[in-house]
């Protein structure tokens, strides 16, 4: 997943342009000068995003043998990503894996915000701050960490388990493994979503919770008819981050993959397919025409995400 | 909490010591006004007419969620102190003899069997952090100003490809880069890996947001009518105003370059050029197949010692996250 969730935080703020006003001729020779300002970045992005989406598009329409070389193939490729079964089973996977984490993680995020928000559980700063602490954590570690947790027979949690009657149990399996990372994934997220829907609720007018209080609403109202709709935007941005973070599940299933090799297979997420068939197998033809198909789910869902905030107005 | 910032820029040949004491005073007095206004801002409990064991209930709810979120955090700094049979036989929640923290620790300088020398991918780490995430803070410093604060031909153009961009992570883009690097000869160079992680749509969008709300239109105008230049009115007038902005963005940069996983992976070859979390996986390959005994004490202080400096770069991030936010919606 990635940190690019921040863009939640700063919606929020409401940052209305502030109202043009008549330019003197001075100022209009002046207001040039603010591309000089914004070209490095201009620039970088060009070269660092662009220019390679643009070249992965042009690589992805040829095909290099071994016996004639590189060649002009067309749509070829793309051809045989979209009707490579394994493709599509990673496909498949990633939206399971959606359906359940994005939920999951963004109720139980919404449920302790509201908790801490209403102040109606003790000690909310200190657990908000060990709930942010997997934020800080790279994934890397987090996998990790859960893996010995989870070993079979062997980790501490598996022992309880067996404990507790559930013996034998092996969370690497490929029936278990998907729910496994789908337990690594909220345990790293959750406090991040939960760190955004707080400060999105505290962002709410004192006045506006008094006045449905002593017009008598109860508790329940006023979570479901003034808190809800306030944080509304928060939540939907944090839909779209959360699933474009699960488009992208990479880290957790590599790491993973150390510890029990055969229940993650090389294309068991869409990204696991781009990296093993490029960098692994060499075809990178292939995997150029994978990624692009990759980043133009994950575009098209940011371009949604843009005309969504531009329509609800919370865009400057 | 913005006036009393004003006052202090106002007076800009304090001496440096006086203007730092002056700063760490605003800071306290920001945190004391957090506080005090997180608790006007509750609506006292009773007024929802819950009952007291609600509350118990609730705080036991989080005190649950916390347990599950520390857990993993304690068992790695309990068996980054065990011996690799200690590991697996011992009861993974406390310690066992012998101690063999500093043993372990002692293995992160020495090559594991090939793999490479923890160390120095924790300089390559910190290296392609601070380097990438100062470059992301100047272009969005930067940028930021330049689309707040000026308007020219096509900015709203520019400014709405730049967004278009915000949920495009620079992981998705990693093999197009790694094609490109292949053909410009920049796999295995560090450059590959410091000059992406500078471009950060999303800091450009805060930073922008940020200066709209706290850098004022008319200081700028009026810094200008006393003929200072575009470049002196940035730097002299703008960016001591943007300082937490700055902080929030150069933060967040860093976490993403130091958690950055999938580019490394991919534009690296040599295992010199490695950062932390490569490494990491590298060990895990070794450690998880059992080809390389003696490996899995290496991976736990290994990875207890990468989070270190995170963590404690996290609890002054979460500071001006904060901050950050609570500014933004109220000057907004």
């Amino acid at each position: 997943m990635t940190s690019a969730g921040l863009s939640v935080l700063s919606q929020q703020t409401p940052a209305k342009p502030a109202p043009v006003r008549p330019k003197a001729r001075s100022a209009d020779r002046r207001s040039g000068r603010g591309r000089w300002f914004v070209l490095p970045f201009l620039a970088a992005l060009t070269l660092f995003m662009f220019v390679p989406l643009g070249y992965a598009v042009y690589t992805s329409l040829f095909t290099t043998k071994l016996i004639g070389g590189t060649s002009f193939s067309g749509f070829a490729n793309y051809e045989q990503v979209l009707s490579s079964p394994d493709f599509w089973d990673g496909v498949r996977r990633v939206l399971v894996f959606a359906v359940i984490q994005v939920p999951v993680t963004i109720g139980l995020a919404a449920f302790f915000a509201a908790i801490f928000d209403l102040g109606v559980a003790k000690f909310g700063r200190f657990f908000r701050l060990v709930f942010f602490i997997p934020f800080a954590i790279p994934a890397v570690v987090g996998a990790l960490m859960w893996s010995f947790l989870l070993l079979p027979q062997l980790g501490p949690y598996t022992r309880a388990a067996d404990a507790l009657g559930f013996s034998g149990t092996d969370y690497f399996s490929s029936r278990l493994i998907l729910p496994t990372i789908i337990l690594i994934v909220i345990w790293e997220w959750t406090g991040y979503n939960m760190t955004i829907l707080y400060t999105a609720l505290k962002a709410i007018p004192r006045e506006m919770v008094e006045a449905a209080v002593i017009d008598g609403a109860t508790f329940s109202r006023v979570i479901l008819r003034v808190k809800v709709p306030m944080i509304r935007p928060a939540i939907v941005m944090l839909v779209f981050i959360n699933l474009v973070g699960a488009l992208q599940l990479f880290t957790e299933p590599s790491i993973l993959s150390a510890f029990q090799p055969q229940a993650i297979s090389y294309s068991f997420t869409p990204a696991l397919y781009v990296y093993n068939t490029s960098i692994g197998s060499g075809e990178y033809n292939l995997g150029a025409a994978a990624a692009v198909v990759l980043g133009l789910v994950i575009g098209a869902i940011s371009a949604i995400s843009l005309v969504w905030r531009r329509r609800s107005g919370d865009l400057a | 909490m913005i006036t009393s910032r004003a006052g202090s820029r106002g007076k800009a040949a304090v001496p440096v010591l006086e203007r730092w004491s002056e700063r760490r005073l605003a800071a306290s007095a920001r945190r004391r006004d957090r506080r005090a206004a997180d608790l006007a801002n509750a609506v006292p409990v009773r007024l929802y007419g819950l009952r007291r064991g609600t509350v118990t209930a609730l705080t036991l709810c989080a005190a649950l969620f916390a347990l599950f979120i520390l857990a993993p955090l304690a068992w790695i700094v309990v068996n980054a102190t065990k011996t690799q049979a200690n590991v697996y036989n011992t009861f993974g929640f406390w310690f066992a003899r012998p101690f063999a923290l500093f043993h372990n620790l002692s293995l992160l300088t020495r090559s594991m069997s090939g793999d490479g020398v923890y160390l120095q991918w924790m300089a390559n780490t910190a290296l392609y952090a601070v380097a990438g995430a100062g470059g992301a803070t100047v272009l969005c410093a930067l940028a930021g100003y330049g689309f707040a604060r000026y308007r020219f031909r096509g900015s709203s153009a520019l400014f709405y490809l730049t967004l278009s961009t915000l949920l495009v992570p620079i992981t998705a883009v990693a093999l197009p880069l790694y094609l490109v690097y292949a053909k410009v000869g920049l796999i295995n160079s560090i450059w590959g890996m410091i000059l992406p992680s500078m471009v950060s749509p999303v800091g450009v969008y805060l930073m922008r947001t940020f200066i709209a709300a706290s850098v004022p239109r008319d200081l700028v105008d009026a810094a200008r009518m006393d003929g200072a230049g575009e470049v002196k009115v940035f730097i002299r007038i703008a960016v001591p105003l943007m300082v937490p902005g700055l902080v929030t963005v150069f933060l967040l940069s860093v976490v993403a370059v130091w958690n950055n996983y999938f580019l490394p992976l991919i534009i690296f070859t040599r295992n010199s050029s490695y950062p932390l979390t490569v490494g990491l996986a590298l060990l895990a390959q070794g450690a998880g197949t059992g080809t390389k005994a003696g490996l899995v004490p290496v991976l736990i202080a290994g990875g207890l010692v990468t989070v270190v400096p995170v963590v404690l770069l996290f609890v002054v991030l979460q500071r001006y996250f904060r901050a950050d936010l609570l500014r933004g919606s109220a000057t907004g």
